[in-house]
This record gives C-alpha cells, structure tokens and sequence, in this order.
C-alpha cells in the first residue's frame, strides 16, 4: 500500500504539491489525471524518492520513504519501478545493456543476462533482434517498451509510469494500455498510471485528478463518466468552461 | 541604492558558498567512491582513450608551436646579451614546468571537458540519470569517478607529450632554423635542468585533471533547464574549469617551485 499524507512540494516561489494526500491500495491500477504542469510527474518522482518533499510523508509498505538516506532508496527502487515518460533509455547503450544494466553493474556476464533481457523483452511484444539495437534506431512506441522490459528487470511490486502514451499514435497508445493492464495483472503489482489519455479508464481500476496540486477526486474508473465531481466532468470531456482555468489562457 | 548593491552582494556571496559547498560535498562523494567501491576498469580505459588517445593530435599541434615560438621568442631576447646556448633551458624549463601542464589542460577543458558536461547534461535533462538511480546503479559510480579518474590520470601523460613535442620543435627551430650548435644546445640543457622540474610539471598536470574533471562533471551532472541549461553549463564548466587551474597553477608554482 502507498499513503501520501499532506505532501508538499515548492520549486523557488511556487507551490507544486499542497498538502495532498492519497493512498493506493495493493492490487490497484490508479490512473491519475490532470492538466499540464499540474505537477503529476512531481508526484510520481515523491513518491520513489527521486524528489525529496518539504513536508510531509510518503509510506510505502510501511516505509516512510521521506525519512530514507539515499543509499537506503536502493531497497525502495528494488520493489518500485517506474517507467518515464520518454523512456529515458541510456543512449550509449544498446537495448541488451539498456535492459540488463542492473544486472551487468551487479557483475553478471553477458551469458547470464542475455536470457533474463530476452525474457522481459519477448513479455512486452519485442523480438531478439532490437536486443543489438541503439536507442536511436528505436521508435517511440519501442522505446516505451524497452523501458518498461528494463523496469521489469526488478520484479517490481509497485509500477509508477509517466505518461506512457504521450506522443503515440492511437493503435500504440492501446497496446501500451494493454500491456500495461497485461504487467499490472501478472505481477500481481499496484499500478499509478499518470496519463492525459482518457482510453486509460477502460484498463484503470481507479482514477484519481490532481488540480492545484491536491486530489481533488478519488473514484472508480467504471464510473467516471457519471462522475458529477465539477473538476472531472470539466477535464474528461475537455470543456473550456468549468473550474479548471486554462493555464496561458484568457 | 548603497543597501540594495549590497544586497545583491551578500546574496551573490551567499550563493558562492553554496555553490563551493555543493562542488565540496560532491568531490567527497566521488573520492570516498573511489576508495570503497568497485571501479569498472573498461570504463575509466574508455574515457582514458577518449579525453587521452583523442586529444593527442591537438596537444601535438599546440606543443610544437608553441616549443617553436619560444625558442624564437627566446633567441630574439638573449642575443641581445650574447646568450643564444641559454634557449634550450629555457625552453625546456618553460615546456615542463608550465606551458606543458597548463596548454594541456586548457586544451582538453575545451575538447573534452566540455564534452563532459553537455553529455552529463543532456543525460539530467533526458532523465537518464534518474533512470540509472531507480535501476539502483549509483550514477556518481557510473559516470563521474571513470571521468575523473581518467583526466586524473591521463593529463599527466598528455602534459608530458605536449614538453616533448615542445623541446623538439624548440631544438629543431634552434639548430636548424637560427643555427645554434646542437652539442652547445644540449649541454647547457644538461647542466640546467633538474628532475624536479619534470616531476613538478607532472604533479600541477594531475592536479589540474583532477580539478577540471571534477568541475565539468558537476555542472553536467547538476544541470537543469533543458537545452539552454545545457548550454549554459557547458559554458560555464569551462570558463570555471580554466579560471580554477590558473589560480591553482599559481598556488602550486608557488609551493613547488620557489
């Protein structure tokens, strides 16, 4: 389980997180929607610790990840995975060193890490020739893929992915849903899926909105289009009007 | 207006001893690094060859010319005094003790270390490094302590290139160009120099790797603001990398040599 509790979150003078708090229960798939720079990815890098929160806690089974030293995060990036946004592939690497870097850094030889690569690559619809394959000769969707296969890599109990559809075309962005659904089922894992992608409601199990740095709804995802919640309503059927103010806009 | 100047001084002042604070703690982490943890060797003979092997070329170039144009320089000053046999001490002292060191540096900051921090930088903003935390590889280990141990390491060497390539040209111009007796310029070379000369040389080279990697690294490492901080680091990593090994060539020559 996963409890946030009165997070906050300043860059300089503004205000990113404000006290929000969330708990996402074992098992769930929690897609949280929002508008641009409305600091999801800065909710995602709190909750594994890449960024520490000025107040606040972060509990992950029991661990207040918050309280960690960096060399205790080790253990939290053991059970968390978490696939960015564009990948964030090593580009001097190929997708084999890409995908099993952990495993080379732990002093694994290429005959040991080349199966367990092969495995977690065929597991998101790969084949063996992008394994010598550089990021650059990679399409976006691919990309996604050998980074979520690299993820996989730790047997993660909890997924955290940012924004896994972006920049997709619409048949790649519903096979990256399936496969996310597919991973999330069969590692049994508690899934936070942060995605302007509203197709995302037919794999989520639950949906949460962030506005103005707090979650404002917190809900099933089977009924989010009967939700009255003023925020959702507005922000699901991308209407102009409602009390989500465009940012940049009059 | 007197308060408001000096505001923004004590805040600039302020500023100063965070970023010193910053660069300190983050020297500490890749020393202490470099002495408990595994070092992948591939990786430092890697970076060895890229800041090392591919900066020979222009450390050739920069040592013969400016070998040459001391001994030129030199011939025009001590003729003056009837002391042309005194061009090869000079221009050997001068390529070993400082000119060696100091153009080498400078030249990889500009090849390499630059280089250095836009690859680093580009690496922060592509959120590869944080990639490589949450794979639990410790990005310091993995990118900054072969970097900096390979500059270390390997400007010593260059720096030795650079004299030699420099006291040959310096030899070349003189006997073949301003006609100075070989013996007469090798003797007095072999009379004026001492060891100390070419192991002090070495120790400012080192010092400099050292200094400038650790500087390039830290402003990759830390840089923000997608491609324009990109640039500005980059930028910065080399004008903070050359003003620093020009105060520290002051200090060590000072230390060493006097």
């Amino acid at each position: 389980m996963i409890e946030l509790t009165g997070l906050k979150k300043s860059f300089g003078p503004k205000a990113i997180t404000k006290d929000l708090s969330l708990t996402i229960n074992d098992g769930e798939l929690l897609a949280v929607i929002g508008r641009s720079g409305e600091g999801k990815s800065v909710l995602l890098k709190q909750i594994i610790g890449l960024i520490t929160p000025d107040a606040g806690t972060v509990i992950i089974n029991g661990i207040d990840v918050t309280k960690l030293t960096v060399r205790e995060k080790a253990n939290v990036f053991k059970t968390c995975g978490y696939v960015f946004q564009f990948a964030a592939l090593l580009d001097s690497l190929n997708v084999l060193e890409n995908v099993g870097i952990s495993m080379f850094e732990a002093g694994f030889s290429v005959d040991k890490v080349r199966p367990k690569v092969l495995e977690k690559i065929t597991s998101v619809g790969l084949s063996e020739d992008v394994l010598d394959k550089y990021p650059d000769e990679l399409s976006g969707g691919m990309k996604k893929r050998v980074g979520l296969a690299r993820t996989l890599m730790q047997s993660p109990h909890i997924l955290l992915y940012d924004e896994p559809t972006t920049g997709l075309d619409p048949i790649t962005v519903r096979l990256i849903h399936e496969l996310i659904k597919k991973t999330h089922d069969e590692c049994h894992a508690t899934s936070l899926v942060i995605s302007h992608d509203i197709e995302i409601f037919k794999y989520a199990t639950t949906v949460a909105m962030l506005h103005e740095g707090k979650i404002v709804y917190k809900g099933p995802a089977s009924t989010i289009w009967e939700c009255e919640n003023p925020y959702v309503y507005q922000f699901i059927r991308g209407l102009p009007q409602g009390p989500i103010e465009q940012i940049g806009f009059k | 207006m007197v308060i408001k100047a000096i505001d923004y001084m004590g805040a600039k002042l302020i500023d100063g001893c965070h970023a010193l604070g910053r660069v300190a703690l983050f020297t500490y982490q890749a020393v202490v690094i470099f002495f408990t943890h595994k070092i992948n060797i591939r990786r430092v003979l890697y970076q060895m060859h890229y800041i090392g092997v591919s900066s020979v070329g222009i450390v050739f170039l920069v040592g013969i010319t400016v070998g040459a144009v001391l001994a030129l320089q030199s011939h025009t000053g001590l003729a003056r005094f009837g002391s042309t046999q005194f061009i090869g001490p000079i221009v050997w002292i001068s390529m070993v003790r400082e000119f060696g060191p100091i153009l080498t540096a400078i030249m990889v900051i500009g090849r390499a270390g630059s280089a250095m921090t836009a690859e680093l930088g580009s690496m922060r903003i592509t959120e590869q490094i944080d990639a490589l935390q949450t794979l639990c590889v410790d990005p310091m280990n993995y990118l900054v302590v072969p970097r900096v141990i390979a500059s270390t390491f390997i400007i010593p060497f260059l720096s030795m290139l650079c004299s030699w390539f420099g006291i040959g040209a310096g030899y070349i111009t003189s006997v073949y160009i301003l006609d100075i007796n070989s013996e007469v310029y090798l003797e007095a070379i072999r009379a004026n120099v001492e060891l100390s000369d070419v192991t002090n040389g070495l120790v400012k080279a080192l010092v400099f790797g050292f200094l400038f990697s650790v500087i390039c690294t830290y402003k990759g490492f830390f840089t923000s603001g997608g491609a324009k901080g990109v640039g500005i680091s980059t930028t910065q990593s080399v004008v903070y990398s050359n003003v620093t090994i020009f105060v520290a060539d002051y200090i060590l020559t000072s230390l060493m040599f006097t």
